[in-house]
């Protein structure tokens, strides 16, 4: 059973404090993915995982065993890398059955794993190729038969589809959860892409400047992000933020209100300075009657499946987002009315955390 | 009448440099082949027609006397064995352990290395002539003058600057993350070295050790000082030997420089298929 575990681990490269006391529990077979801005320290806390940096302090704990000291290649762990950094001398044979050949594996027993691995991946056809002669995708798809052929605990990506163009990305992106779903591994997943985050993680974990921000499910950082940082760091387009005000409203509940505009919350909450989140799809077009706010058209983003709506208005200075149906047309420079949808009204207090 | 429009393509004014360029190339290519020519037309020749002052005609018939002299003469052998059992063992270390130092500064620094790095490459620029004195008297003292070992120690030592250098900058384009790939797979650092490392450095290699057996095998200065004795001497005092045991062997001298120069044109005919650049495409690259 391949519980990971880190207690408070930190990473420091002179005064860079890159993994900042970082406390996570990942679960036998969960697939997590660390998302977060470049240099928040997503790929050193991977590194530090699979043992290519020492840490500079805390503890790391693989299926119960503590191998914060252990070497790399003793922590039951398979790393795919960026870069797939697979061996170009080698074919995609050697490549893959590298590790077991170190390992003094006899060869009969190497060619027949690779062989059921390269099946698995699809890639039979290619063992003999050297890896310039493979596409990006068909390279990847090395990489991770190289990270899988030793039936490691835990598996570490770190960005493994960012090379590649968008196409590929998506059919590699459910290859990925194929795999997710046959190998019972844990998995560690770095990326920067939203859809890629979403859609394969079990538990999101957030990194912002070494730590962490918020540990939790897809729906539910995406729901009810615990602060500003993940509030818009989850979702894109992004959730648009208003400067508002609380005040006091009917039977005890209090509104918030920006310009002109107040809106109940349905709940208590103390009067002062707050940030309003609401994200793009929860403004709608609405009709006159029942508009909360009047906005000025400044571009349309068509996408085909949906419009994207950049409106000016009097209460905030960056643009509002909001989403639309396709078949509405709006058009720049017009006047729209606007609803907000009341289900979902996020609101920030003073140091960014959620009221 | 469309095309009228269309402009005649203009003649580019005539451009002399490439055809300067490619005389002066002719004229300094036959300067360099004039003395190999040279020797290979004497080396043909009886020593009478060579006497005759006949140096550069086309010889009357071809004379191979001269060839089959040398490669019946023991000392002859004695001198190409000896030249072996220098080169050889002088290149391959000096190439090992530069490589073993490059692979340190490229992909293990630690605190001072840079420094260290400098220093050693700056051995490059020792002219031989600041050193000679010293080594000879130190080998004395170990009582190893006219012996092959001063010379297959110095021609090591010697190769070190260049070997670590050329080896250093090679093993730094191969990416960091092939080092640690190997390492998660649970190579150590002498395995990704000799695994990983060397064969992507294939190119540097070979061109090493081209240059440093060519070196070590025309070198004149270091036996000449660190040997004595007939048995002992290296190809290229040979050929100079030769001309004291005939009176005016050109055509015999001829004819060893020209198998004296065969090893290293067959190192660098062995070796210059290597010289291929791009090992580590596909390595990291989408
Ligand atoms: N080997 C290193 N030496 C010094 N600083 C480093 C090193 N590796 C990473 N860092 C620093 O640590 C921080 C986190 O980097 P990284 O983990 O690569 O971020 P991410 O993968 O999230 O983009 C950055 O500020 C980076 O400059
Ligand atoms: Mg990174």
């Amino acid at each position: 059973m391949a519980r990971l575990v880190l207690e408070d681990v930190t990473k420091r490269f002179g005064a860079v404090i890159a993994v900042d006391a970082v406390d996570l529990q990942i679960e036998h077979g969960e697939f997590v993915v660390f998302v977060g801005p470049s240099g928040c320290g997503k790929s050193t806390m991977l590194r530090t995982i699979s043992g290519l940096e020492s840490v500079s302090a805390g503890r790391i704990l693989i299926g119960d065993r503590d191998v914060t000291h252990v070497a790399p290649s003793r922590r039951g762990v398979a790393m795919v890398f960026q870069s797939y950094a697979l061996f170009p001398h080698m074919t995609t044979a050697e490549n893959i059955g590298f590790g077991l050949r170190l390992a003094r594996v006899p060869k009969d027993e190497i060619a027949r794993r690779v062989t059921d691995v390269a099946k698995t991946l699809q890639i039979e056809a290619l063992l003999d190729r050297y890896p310039r002669q493979l596409s990006g995708g068909q390279r990847q798809r090395v990489a991770i038969g190289r990270s899988i052929i030793r039936d490691p605990e835990v598996f570490l990506f770190d960005e493994p589809l960012s090379n590649l163009d968008a196409a590929l990305r998506v059919r590699m992106r459910l290859e990925i959860a194929r795999l997710r779903d046959r190998l019972d591994a844990t998995m560690v997943y770095v990326t920067h892409d939203q859809t890629e985050a979403m859609t394969l993680a079990d538990r999101i974990v957030v990194f912002n400047q070494g730590h962490i921000e918020q540990i939790g499910a897809p729906v539910e950082l995406y729901d009810a992000p615990a602060n500003l940082f993940v509030a818009g760091f989850i979702g894109a387009p992004a959730m648009n933020f208003i400067p508002a005000e609380i005040e006091a409203g009917e039977n005890g509940k209090a509104n918030v209100r920006f310009g002109a505009v107040s809106l109940p919350i349905g709940r208590e909450a103390a009067e002062g300075k707050v940030t309003f989140g609401v994200r793009p799809e929860h403004l709608s077009v609405a009709a006159e009657s029942e508009h909360d706010f009047l906005g000025r058209v400044e571009i349309v983003e068509k996408l085909g499946a949906e419009s994207l709506v950049y409106l000016q208005t009097g209460f905030s200075k960056a643009p509002i987002t909001m989403r639309i149906p396709p078949e509405l047309s709006v058009h720049a420079g017009e006047e729209i009315p606007v609803r907000v949808g009341r289900k979902r009204l996020h609101l920030f207090d003073a140091e960014g955390r959620v009221i | 009448m469309a095309d009228a429009a269309v402009l005649p393509p203009a003649r580019p004014p005539f451009n002399p440099w490439p055809a300067v360029i490619f005389v002066a190339l002719i004229v300094l290519a036959l300067l360099f082949l004039a003395p190999t020519a040279g020797v290979l037309l004497s080396s043909v020749k009886t020593t009478r027609e060579i006497a005759l002052g006949a140096l550069w005609s086309i010889p009357a018939e071809l004379y191979l006397g001269n060839y089959a002299e040398v490669l019946a003469n023991p000392a002859v052998h004695r001198y190409l064995l000896n030249t072996v059992l220098v080169s050889a063992p002088a290149t391959v270390a000096s190439i090992a352990l530069g490589a073993l130092a490059g692979y340190v500064f490229a992909k293990l620094p630690f605190r001072g290395s840079n420094l260290l790095f400098l220093v050693i490459v700056s051995g490059m620029f020792f002219p031989p002539q600041v050193i000679l004195i010293p080594l000879f008297r130190l080998f004395n003292a170990m009582n190893l003058i006219d012996t092959l070992w001063p010379l297959i120690v110095i021609h090591t030592a010697m190769g070190i600057p260049i070997c670590t250098l050329l080896m250093r900058n090679f093993f730094a384009t191969v990416p960091n993350a092939l080092r640690e790939a190997a390492i998660l797979e649970g190579a150590n650092e002498w395995q990704v070295l000799i695994r990983v490392a060397l064969p992507l450095s294939l190119p540097a290699l070979a061109v090493l050790a081209t240059l440093q057996f060519t070196w070590i095998w025309n070198d004149f200065l270091w036996p000449l000082i660190f040997t004595q004795s007939d048995e002992k001497r290296t190809i290229m005092l040979g050929i100079v030997n030769l001309r004291g045991q005939y009176s005016v062997a050109w055509g015999v001298q001829g004819a060893l420089s020209l198998i004296a120069s065969l090893p290293t044109l067959v190192v660098f005919l062995f070796f210059q298929r290597y010289f291929i650049k791009g090992m580590t495409m596909g390595a990291v690259k989408g």
